[in-house]
């Protein structure tokens, strides 16, 4: 035979090796996920880490054991996310909102072997301002966008997840002024009416100038038809930026509208651009409306500036029918914009107007996030960002004070539950 | 700048030194080569081997050689696309000598052939480059076009969100997106608009494509950072081809190609009409969602219904060639117009159905090119343009979202387009670009050569719909100057560095937000100057086995279009710093002829970068939009390799693969609340970026089958990516990780030539598994699909 066929042969054979090892494995892997993840534990956190070459964060959820000791990592373990996503608890589950170019929301909760199971995919252009439940069966969602002209809520059966009713309203409703745009504060549904705080803000300098009175817009539920805004001037606008807890309710169905007015959480006057701070209008405080009624109590008014030295944010009704809340105490005028701090916490009772700082509880920055607040037993957990690191904190609330716990490595408080 | 200043009065004295006087001229070897059926070859390399002597053929296929010295000598003959000849002789006292050569065509596979450059010492010395150069003349028949050609590279990868004309990703080693600059015939290609992209160059305008890996030679003048690629088009003074080609998804390109030159007087005139579309309809698997975003069932077969585009082009350039004054003295008009729907956004979460982007590009050109202008050794060369582009981003369609079946649901918003806030912004760009060379080759041991890049881009934005948008009514302008210099010593026969010096200079009106508490912008200015340097360096051990070394502190500038967003899919960023980096290569190339019919090649590169300021796309949160912003600190280990094998003309074979692992090293990140914060993702992989992938390509080629003068030919493509993660690799559950599956892509074609290639049909099946293909944040790629392709050329 030709040399040259058997050396061709030769070759032939070494290049089959070549592309045999290139091409090592042909499995079809698709990429589909199993949606159960299972680790050990009654309490659940999410923790983010941020993706390198992007704004986006993973988010890693999964269930824990020990909150009280060592360090909790999301090596190896938890679901998945990758965007922008919040996450809250309703009853036993834990909805995450959010996504790259869209938004979804996903539910997870622990089944019986203990294990966390995904559930539901519902997905919308819009991004979800926040997610309460109405009643035993109805989560309610509302989208505000400051340059929208409509504002979109949206019913999801609690238990499988689906969405059930999409509705619009007209920001229009609101306001008609121009460039006025609306940054959503806290919803609740208390009864046949579904409130919602907002305050009112440019819709690119972010400047607020509307600050002489508070807002509450009123929506008839479950139709979700507007019914009127409901103003009162003892205070300025209800909520701020990003705490989304503007609004309470409380077991009864009364609903408390906390007012903070300050730099810290995103009021900004007109002025403020040339780097001067101007008081609010209108003073920081809580009102009431009562259950079943939809105007603002005239007799009940707390004075939080007066009786706690401070305004109150991310606050949290706790199941003794107190409240959970954060206390800023530094002078308006030097506050710094948007900062979100520095707070410092403390249980209130808003019938006898009582105020408890809690001992052992650093002083903190909430970075404009919703917090994160469980209750086991006769304790509450919340996390805090300290110079080195983000903690978990056993607080009891009978005796006001604290306990640090283990150490959660993530980007930021991104979820912390009880199943 | 001072520095710098030292650095090249340093570099010209050292080359002033070095100037050793020329060897006396002893011999002249001179004849002519022409192809198998009579035609003149222009542009052949004519090399002495071992001896730092060559040229290449003129027009009219002839060459000359002097300073040859007694003695034995091997002349080696080589012509991308044609057999390599080979021939030994002794001078002894003649004073001439005539050698006439007859190249014969090679097989069909795609050829890389290292442009070691020792055959054109007066051109550009770029031999301590490293560079890849792939001869399109074996793959004019085929359906292919500049990026698919690309894409079988070594080190390469394009990554790509949808069909024809949509955007695409290019990485070389590593380098990704704009680190790896690409040039048309040396002209930047960033300057001609987004008619005039790789994926719409019919493969028959194109000469052959230099791929520069790491360092990019001073001549290129810019600042690339990773590699370049210069697209080198049809240079040939008279021909015509015509070209027509139609394929799944209705996909029609049509391409007419030629050039005419009176040999007297040098005038020439040559130009080119490209037109291509696709609708892209072809299936992907999406989720199906009712009004309320309810999932109704998932991975469902549909097939893409906004993505239609069109890009049509013409271009006339005249001038003379080959005259007293100049080598080459064009002028040139190119108009050129392309329409795009937009199906997704980043994901494929959303889905569009009235998106698009339009645009209109008028290009004028200017090329001058003289050789030994008034002395020998002095080149000089001059490319310059003059582009206006008129883009219109459409997002018109308020208070409607489309699902994958192309169902609509509807709201009351007349202010929510689909993809956010509703726009219609027009935007009128003006960019001039120029590119000016000379070198001075002092002998053959010494040369120098200048580069200066100038960029000034403007733009005037206006968007019908937001009024208000004051950023739209705030200056747009860059100015780019790029100064480089380059000193080539050839140490020994051996051994071959270059050394070279970079200054860069930037400056930036746009506008930024006023604070980070308000989206309200103001102008800001940014001005950048800095230098860089480097060394490259080559080295023979063996005859066949040569070294390659470089190293090069390398800046990037920031592009108009990462300064100031595309209008559609890009944001704006103007806080965008210039992107540094350490580069470091070492590679080596193994040649080995195990007789006359069994040739193989080795070849290896390793990588190592230290980049500070990566310029990276980011994706927006909850918004189909992305904006380049800087990772302040990473790593790039990398290697690749090659191997190729021929038999004959009969059967080829190669195969490439390359590994990269690019890490993120930043100690922090940066939150907009709590400022700086621990990194928990430093030392992780760079995520949604291959780092393991390769490709095999094998050819047979038979000649006079069934009749004389034809040419049949099959060619198997074979490109693989492992699997990779689209977020961090060492958090969360593995089964529960968002990836990019491991892919595999497998293309066939046949080809047929009559009369010498003068009429052509091809054939190709690309994706003929019909693979699930996904590239960016899982975007679906075409399944299988097939195209025809018919070539007339005279």
């Amino acid at each position: 035979m030709n040399k040259s066929i058997i050396n061709f042969s030769k070759a032939l054979a070494f290049c089959f090796v070549v592309i045999t090892a290139i091409s090592c494995s042909d499995d079809d892997d698709n990429g589909t996920k199993e949606g159960v993840s299972c680790n050990d534990g009654d309490f659940g956190v999410t923790l983010s880490a941020p993706i390198p070459g992007s704004t986006e964060f993973s988010y890693y959820t999964f269930s824990v054991d020990d909150v009280m000791s060592g360090t909790i990592t999301a090596e190896g373990v938890g679901f998945e996310q990758t965007g922008y996503y919040q996450f809250t608890q309703i009853d036993n589950t834990i909805y995450s909102l959010g996504g790259l170019d869209n938004t979804n929301v996903v539910g997870f909760s622990q089944n019986s072997g203990g294990c966390l199971e995904e559930f539901g995919d519902v997905s919308f252009g819009d991004q979800v301002s926040d997610f309460v439940k109405a009643d035993d069966n109805t989560l309610v969602s509302a989208s505000v966008s400051r340059t929208s002209d409509i504002i979109t809520f949206r019913k999801f059966n609690q238990n499988t997840l689906a969405a059930t009713e999409t509705i619009e309203v007209q920001v229009s409703d609101i306001t008609t002024e121009p460039e006025t745009g609306l940054e959503y504060t806290g919803m609740v549904i208390s009864g046949d009416h579904l409130f919602l705080s907002y305050y009112k803000m440019h819709p690119t300098n972010f400047t607020t100038n509307p600050t002489d009175q508070a807002e509450v817009a009123v929506y008839s539920y479950p139709e979700l038809e507007f019914q009127e805004v409901i103003t009162d001037d003892r205070v300025g606008p209800i909520g701020g930026f990003g705490t989304k807890t503007g609004l309470l309710k409380d077991a009864a169905g009364n609903v408390y509208a906390i007012s903070h007015s300050n730099p810290a959480n995103g009021f900004i006057q007109n002025n403020s651009t040339d780097g001067v701070i101007s008081e609010p209008v209108q003073p920081a405080g809580v009102l009431k409306i009562n259950a079943g009624e939809t105007s603002f109590d005239a007799d009940y008014f707390f004075d939080t500036v007066s009786v706690a030295g401070g305004t109150f944010s991310n606050a949290q009704f706790l199941n003794n029918g107190k409240l959970f809340v954060d206390v800023n105490t530094q002078a308006l005028t030097s506050q710094v914009f948007w900062s979100d701090s520095p707070l410092e916490s403390a249980i209130v009772d808003l019938e006898t107007k009582s105020v408890d700082f809690i001992q052992g509880f650093p002083e903190h920055t909430r970075g404009g996030r919703e917090v994160s607040l469980i209750e086991d037993g006769n304790n509450i957990y919340t996390t805090v960002t300290e110079e080195n690191g983000i903690f978990v904190y056993q607080i009891d609330p009978q005796n006001f004070t604290a306990t640090k716990g283990a150490e959660l490595q993530t980007a930021f408080e991104s979820g912390f539950f009880k199943f | 700048m001072r520095s710098l200043t030292y650095f090249f009065t340093l570099l010209g004295l050292l080359s002033i030194l070095c100037v050793q006087a020329q060897e006396k001229a002893l011999t002249v070897i001179s004849g002519r080569i022409i192809s198998e059926t009579g035609e003149a070859l222009e542009g052949v390399n004519v090399v002495l081997e071992g001896e730092f002597n060559g040229t290449t053929t003129s027009s009219n296929g002839s060459y000359k050689l002097t300073n040859v010295k007694k003695g034995d000598h091997k002349l080696k003959i080589s012509y991308l696309g044609y057999q390599t000849i080979e021939k030994e002789f002794k001078v002894n006292n003649s004073d001439a000598l005539e050698f006439n050569f007859t190249l014969s065509e090679s097989s069909a596979e795609l050829e890389e052939v290292e442009l070691t450059g020792k055959s054109e010492i007066r051109k550009i010395n770029e031999q301590a480059y490293s560079v890849t150069s792939v001869s399109t003349k074996n793959l004019l028949n085929s359906t292919a076009d500049a990026q698919q050609v690309l894409d079988r590279v070594p080190g390469v990868r394009i990554l790509q969100e949808g069909g024809l004309g949509s955007n695409y990703t290019f990485s070389l080693n590593g380098f990704k997106g704009n680190q790896v600059k690409f040039f048309l015939n040396g002209i930047p290609m960033d300057s001609y608009g987004s008619s005039f992209n790789l994926g719409n160059i019919p493969v028959n305008s194109i000469e052959r494509i230099d791929v520069y890996n790491g360092v990019v030679p001073v001549w290129l003048g810019t600042d690339a950072l990773g590699g370049a690629v210069n697209i080198i088009t049809n240079q040939k003074n008279d021909y015509l081809d015509v070209s027509y080609s139609l394929g799944s998804f209705n996909t029609h390109k049509a391409s007419v190609n030629g050039a005419y030159t009176n040999n007297k007087s040098g005038f020439t005139v040559r130009g080119n009409l490209n037109y291509n579309y696709s609708d892209n309809n072809y299936d992907v698997l999406a989720d199906i969602r009712d009004g309320n975003g309810n999932l109704l069932e998932d991975n469902v077969e549909v097939e893409r219904f906004h993505d239609q585009y069109q890009s049509a082009t013409a271009q006339v350039e005249t001038g003379f060639v080959e005259t007293s004054f100049a080598d080459q003295l064009l002028l040139g008009l190119i108009v050129a117009a392309d329409d795009n729907q937009l199906q997704t956004g980043s994901t494929m979460a959303s889905v569009f159905g009235a998106v698009k982007q339009e645009s209109e590009s008028v290009i004028s050109t200017l090329k001058y090119k003289k050789t030994n202008l008034l002395t020998e050794g002095l080149d000089v060369s001059l490319n310059a343009s003059y582009n206006n582009t008129r883009t219109r981003n459409i997002d018109t369609l308020t208070g409607i979202t489309y699902n994958w079946l192309g169902e609509t649901f509807s709201s009351n918003s007349q202010t929510n387009g689909e993809r956010g806030d509703a726009s219609f912004l027009e935007q009128d760009d003006q960019d001039v670009n120029s590119q000016f060379n000379v070198s001075y080759l002092f002998n053959e041991k010494h040369s120098l050569s200048f580069n200066q890049a100038f960029q000034y881009f403007d733009r005037d934005e206006y968007d019908r719909v937001r009024l208000e948008e004051n950023e739209n009514f705030l200056p747009k302008t860059l100015t780019k100057n790029i100064f480089g210099l380059a000193y080539k010593y050839q140490i020994s026969k051996k051994w071959t560095t270059t050394l070279f010096g970079k200054a860069y200079a930037l400056n930036v009106n746009s506008s930024e937000a006023e604070s980070n508490t308000s989206d309200d912008m103001i102008p800001v200015k940014v001005n950048y100057s800095d230098v860089g340097y480097g060394l490259a360096t080559s080295y023979f051990l063996l005859k066949n086995l040569q070294l390659k070394a470089s190293y090069e502190k390398a800046f990037r500038l920031p592009t108009a279009e990462e300064f100031f967003g595309n209008g559609i899919t890009v944001l704006p960023n103007a806080n965008l710093k210039p992107e540094q980096s350490y580069n470091f290569n070492i590679g080596a190339d193994f040649s080995y002829d195990l007789d006359n019919d069994n040739h193989f090649k080795l070849g290896g590169t390793f990588i190592y970068r230290d980049t500070k300021d990566l310029i990276f796309t980011m994706v927006s949160n909850n918004r189909p939009t992305t904006n380049f912003d800087n990772l302040s600190k990473t790593k790039a280990v990398g290697i690749e390799g090659t191997f190729a094998y021929r038999w004959k003309n009969i059967f080829n074979f190669s195969a490439n693969i390359t590994y990269q692992d690019i890490t993120d090293e930043a100690d922090t990140f940066f939150d907009s609340y709590l400022g700086d914060l621990p990194n928990p993702s430093k030392g992780a992989r760079i995520p949604n970026t291959p780092y393991l992938f390769g490709g095999a390509t094998a050819g047979l080629n038979f000649q006079n089958v069934f009749l004389e003068e034809t040419d049949l030919f099959f060619n198997y493509y074979y490109r693989y990516t492992q699997e990779y993660f689209l977020s961090l690799s060492n958090l969360g559950d593995p089964n529960e990780k968002e990836i990019i599956p491991q892919q595999s892509s497998h293309s066939v074609e046949l080809g047929y030539s009559l009369s010498n290639g003068k009429y052509n049909i091809s054939l190709e099946c690309r994706n003929l598994t019909d693979a699930n293909l996904y590239d960016k944040y899982r975007l679906q790629k075409a399944g299988r699909a097939f195209y025809i392709k018919l070539r007339y050329q005279l």
